[in-house]
């Protein structure tokens, strides 16, 4: 199979920091005591934005039965959201023994005939890999018949973590998509967004700032993405990772074959936002183009405290813990301080060295890094006189048994807290939170119990 | 599993599955050991199986979900035959919580690379239980009772006398949890004392406890299971657990059986009724029983108007479907369409237009012949598109909350289903009438 990533390669990413530091980087999951997605999550979370790409998973139902539409990633594609759409070959106990090779070309057929889509993403899951079904040909003899870009992916779920998953996505684009077509146009500002899902409609709440500032987005990887526009990606000026260093990877590939510099940032809080933005226009180092960005943050973060004066006089002196993974750990605290809340402590066990640093940027010398939050968080709540726990479900209990206000972060997000837009929501949901009676209530003491 | 393989009279042939909501049998499996007291479902598979399949279920039931994985990659999938992944995930559950039993279930990925999990079941020297549900046969109701069946077989002590007054209940995967808690309530009211297996009515009916166990708290216990073949009665709901029945009676022969494809709408509460009188002699059920028949006969005449002029499409699991398909034709509502998630026995004498095993890509193709859809959270898009009303059931629900506690079966829950089911006819017509 030509087109198969080196995995191993993938895993000793140069450009990931904690390699300099660690021989095993990329975590074999532990049987027994493991969390977290498997590649094929990942893949899927990488490119199932593309709404104009058929996606088709090739494997036994849990794959895609359990996980499609679970991810509220909108885009503006005029015709059918594809992302939304499940399509697998569902495989069975016949195609185990047999082979799954047959029903595989049928559900392509079936699925650009129902569909015409932009391009089709085929799917390789750990069944279908095991039993050895060749997804490279089905691919190859697709393409050559409907004239698409047919693009399989080799990210079986039991090759590693969600993360990987993402980069052998990013790899399928690198290999099969970027670079096959010339863009109708280009400007000096193009840049490329990668690892943007605009997952409820995040990358939404900054994109009109980029246009009004002259810089175009000319493809996105995925968000809102187009398949025309990733094609012609490797005309861009920039790349740009927004808050996912898992694909990493492709944008320093492009930078060996293209010569596409790339910056790295988040757009979680103002701050960031702010310097997000002023990052992309330094890297295309254009004077006035610098200057108009100074100016487009100056009248945003004016407009965006005024709106937030009556967030800030409720927030005044309100302590919050942290309890959460990821880059998550620093972003969500960042926002949180940009709302004049204090982040007393945020738990780091399920974050990189990279993500532990920058918490201990955020938090200052008296922030906590908690590396056991289960059983620290209920301490520090006490300590610190904390107000509110922002936390997966599970910590809830703790949020009730001290009385506070309590957050569930973990849980698929139903509304943006992007860029300075997502701070008004940001704070709208703590005010609730903060003001609501339900966690006092569901503390209280029945009549009975003595 | 084995009850399938005689059927193929809605075996569906296709290639593409459109927008599926079928579900893997290892889901099923899992849903099944949460309904079992201090339990470690431990799905033997890639990580993935388990990471999505607690998602889902976080999702669908806004509660955490006691779950874990043996984590099985590219390479222990060739080196280890599942020996090091599962006695590891033993140990290292064992290092942070003490389980009263382990739920060991395959995946299609260890069944592909052939693991043999019964004999790797006979070394461990922790309560386990142990069932193969690859997930490219079966789907949600065959995980389910695979396992019912496998903790009847591996942890059930036979018996040979029975105790007259106990009642084993054998409820299907859909019943929600307060369905389960209700059936096992009226079986309790005329005087059994009634045991539920699994039982998910106080384990994932969204309680707020005094913490959160990072085992499934409540459910049937252990030492239970152990003890069933001593009850003097089985009932089973949903032709998916006939076969767990059988396997209970196995156990000891001198149990008797009562089988219900469903609980849903008046005749087939009249017949649990009938059958629980015969059983104990009495003359009437209690007092509220037959005022809820009384609310649900009246609902039927309230309701018939609107659902008179409806025509159906019903989606998801087939017990669920018998249950759906029953009480809106007693309502007169038109069943046009019945889409499977898996073939059973409970799609065979469904009063129904048309019964198929498919997808909502097959909802779509039909799309003409209902107006109004039952389904789970994807049927939502289809009825946004399309126009039609929609009333979600099933799994799964992401979009509202509270699925534990929709209660539609026996007299009182009917008489709420079907109000329900005219207020959104009523208003989908209104607001039909309004573009």
């Amino acid at each position: 199979m030509a087109t198969k990533p080196n995995i191993r390669e993938l895993l000793v990413e140069s450009a990931c920091e904690h390699n300099q530091t660690k021989k095993a980087a990329c975590n074999a999951p532990i049987p027994g005591a493991t969390t977290g997605g498997c590649a094929f999550e990942g893949a899927q979370i990488a490119l199932f934005p593309f709404a104009d790409a058929a996606h088709l998973v090739h494997g036994p139902m849990t794959c895609l039965g359990a996980s499609w539409e679970t991810r509220a990633t909108p885009t503006s594609w005029p015709g059918v959201d594809l992302t939304q759409v499940g399509l697998t070959t569902d495989t069975s106990l016949n195609d185990v023994v047999f082979g799954g090779e047959e029903k595989l070309t049928a559900a392509i057929d079936q699925t650009i005939e129902r569909y015409q889509p932009q391009a089709l993403f085929v799917y390789a899951t750990c069944v279908t890999a095991l039993i050895g079904d060749d997804i490279d040909k089905a691919c190859r003899e697709a393409a050559a018949r409907y004239g698409i870009p047919c693009v399989p992916v080799h990210a079986p779920g039991f090759v590693g973590s969600k993360n990987l998953g993402s980069r052998l996505g990013g790899e399928a684009v690198l290999n099969h998509l970027i670079g096959t077509l010339e863009p109708e146009t280009t400007t000096p500002f193009d840049i490329n967004l990668i690892g943007e899902y605009n997952v409820t409609g995040d990358m939404w709440q900054y994109a009109h700032l980029l246009e009004e500032l002259g810089i175009r987005v000319l493809a996105s990887l995925s968000g809102d993405g187009r398949i025309t526009a990733i094609r012609s990606a490797h005309r861009a000026k920039l790349n740009v990772i927004v808050c996912a260093k898992s694909l990493v990877s492709i944008t320093r590939k492009m930078q060996e074959k293209y010569g596409i510099p790339w910056i790295s940032l988040s757009f979680y809080g103002k701050r960031d936002t702010s310097a997000g933005l002023l990052a992309i226009a330094d890297a295309l180092g254009d004077q006035e183009l610098i200057e108009r960005t100074q100016a487009l943050v100056a009248r945003e973060e004016a407009a965006l405290e005024e709106k937030l004066a009556p967030y800030r006089q409720l927030f005044a002196g309100k302590k919050a813990v942290l309890n959460t993974g990821g880059n998550k750990t620093w972003s969500i605290a960042a926002a949180l301080q940009d709302l004049g809340i204090a982040v007393v402590a945020t738990a780091v066990r399920k974050a990189t060295e990279d993500d532990r640093a920058k918490a201990r940027e955020y938090l200052g010398e008296d922030g906590v890094l908690m590396m056991n939050p289960g059983a620290e968080q209920a301490k520090l709540i006490d300590e610190k006189g904390a107000h509110i726990l922002l936390a997966g479900g599970r910590s809830l209990y703790t949020a009730i048994k001290k009385g506070i206000a309590f957050i569930d972060v973990n849980q698929e997000k139903k509304i943006s807290y992007g860029a300075y837009a997502g701070l008004l929501n940001l704070a709208e949901d703590l005010k609730a939170a903060l003001e609501s009676p339900v966690f006092e209530l569901a503390g209280r003491r029945a009549p009975w119990s003595s | 599993m084995e009850q399938l393989k005689t059927r193929t009279r809605h075996k569906p042939t296709k290639s593409l599955q459109v927008d599926p909501f079928k579900l893997s049998a290892p889901m099923g499996a899992t849903l099944a050991f949460l309904g079992v007291h201090q339990c470690m479902p431990l799905m033997h598979g890639g990580q993935g199986c388990a990471s999505f399949t607690k998602v889902f279920y976080t999702r669908h039931f806004a509660e955490p979900i006691a779950l874990q994985t043996t984590a099985v990659t590219d390479v222990t999938a060739i080196l280890d035959g599942g020996d090091y992944s599962i006695s590891e995930s033993v140990k290292n559950i064992g290092n942070k919580v003490t389980p009263e039993l382990i739920g060991l279930y395959t995946t299609g990925l260890t069944e592909t690379k052939g693991d043999d999990v019964s004999g790797i079941a006979a070394r461990m020297d922790v309560p386990l239980v142990y069932v193969n549900t690859p997930d490219y046969e079966g789907g949600l109701e065959q995980g389910w009772a695979a396992s019912c069946s496998a903790m009847i077989r591996q942890l059930t002590r036979a018996a040979t006398c029975v105790d007259d007054n106990r009642l084993v209940l054998l409820p299907h995967v859909s019943l929600t949890p307060l369905e389960v808690e209700k059936i096992a309530d009226l079986i309790a009211a005329f005087g059994f004392n009634v045991v539920t297996l699994p039982d998910l009515s106080n384990s994932l009916d969204g309680h707020l406890g005094e913490k959160q166990a990072a085992l499934s708290s409540g459910g049937i216990r252990v030492e239970q299971i152990r003890d069933l073949a001593t009850a003097g009665l089985v009932v089973s709901v949903g032709a998916s657990m006939s076969a767990c029945a059988v396997e209970l009676q196995k156990k000891n022969p001198q149990m008797r059986h009562h089988h219900f494809p469903h609980l849903a709408g008046l005749v087939a509460t009249d017949e649990l009724n009938k059958i629980l009188l015969d059983e104990t002699g009495f003359h009437a059920p209690p007092f509220q029983v037959g005022r809820w028949r009384d609310r649900l006969r009246d609902a039927l005449l309230d309701c018939h108007f609107a659902l008179g002029k409806t025509r159906f499409a019903v989606t998801g699991e087939p017990d669920q479907l018998a249950a759906l398909t029953a009480i809106i034709s007693e309502a007169g509502g038109k069943v046009a369409v019945v889409i499977a998630a898996t073939d059973s026995p409970a799609l065979d004498d469904l009063k129904a237009d048309r019964v198929m095993v498919g997808d909502l890509g097959d909802a779509e193709d039909q799309a003409s012949d209902y107006d109004l859809i039952i389904g789970g959270t994807h049927v939502e898009a289809l009825a946004d598109r399309l126009g039609k009303g929609m009333l979600l059931r099933g799994f799964p629900n992401w979009e509202q909350l509270g699925n534990q506690l929709v209660y539609d079966c026996l007299y009182e829950g009917g008489a709420y289903f079907l109000c329900e089911v005219a207020n959104i006819i009523t208003r989908h017509q209104h607001h039909g009438k309004q573009r």
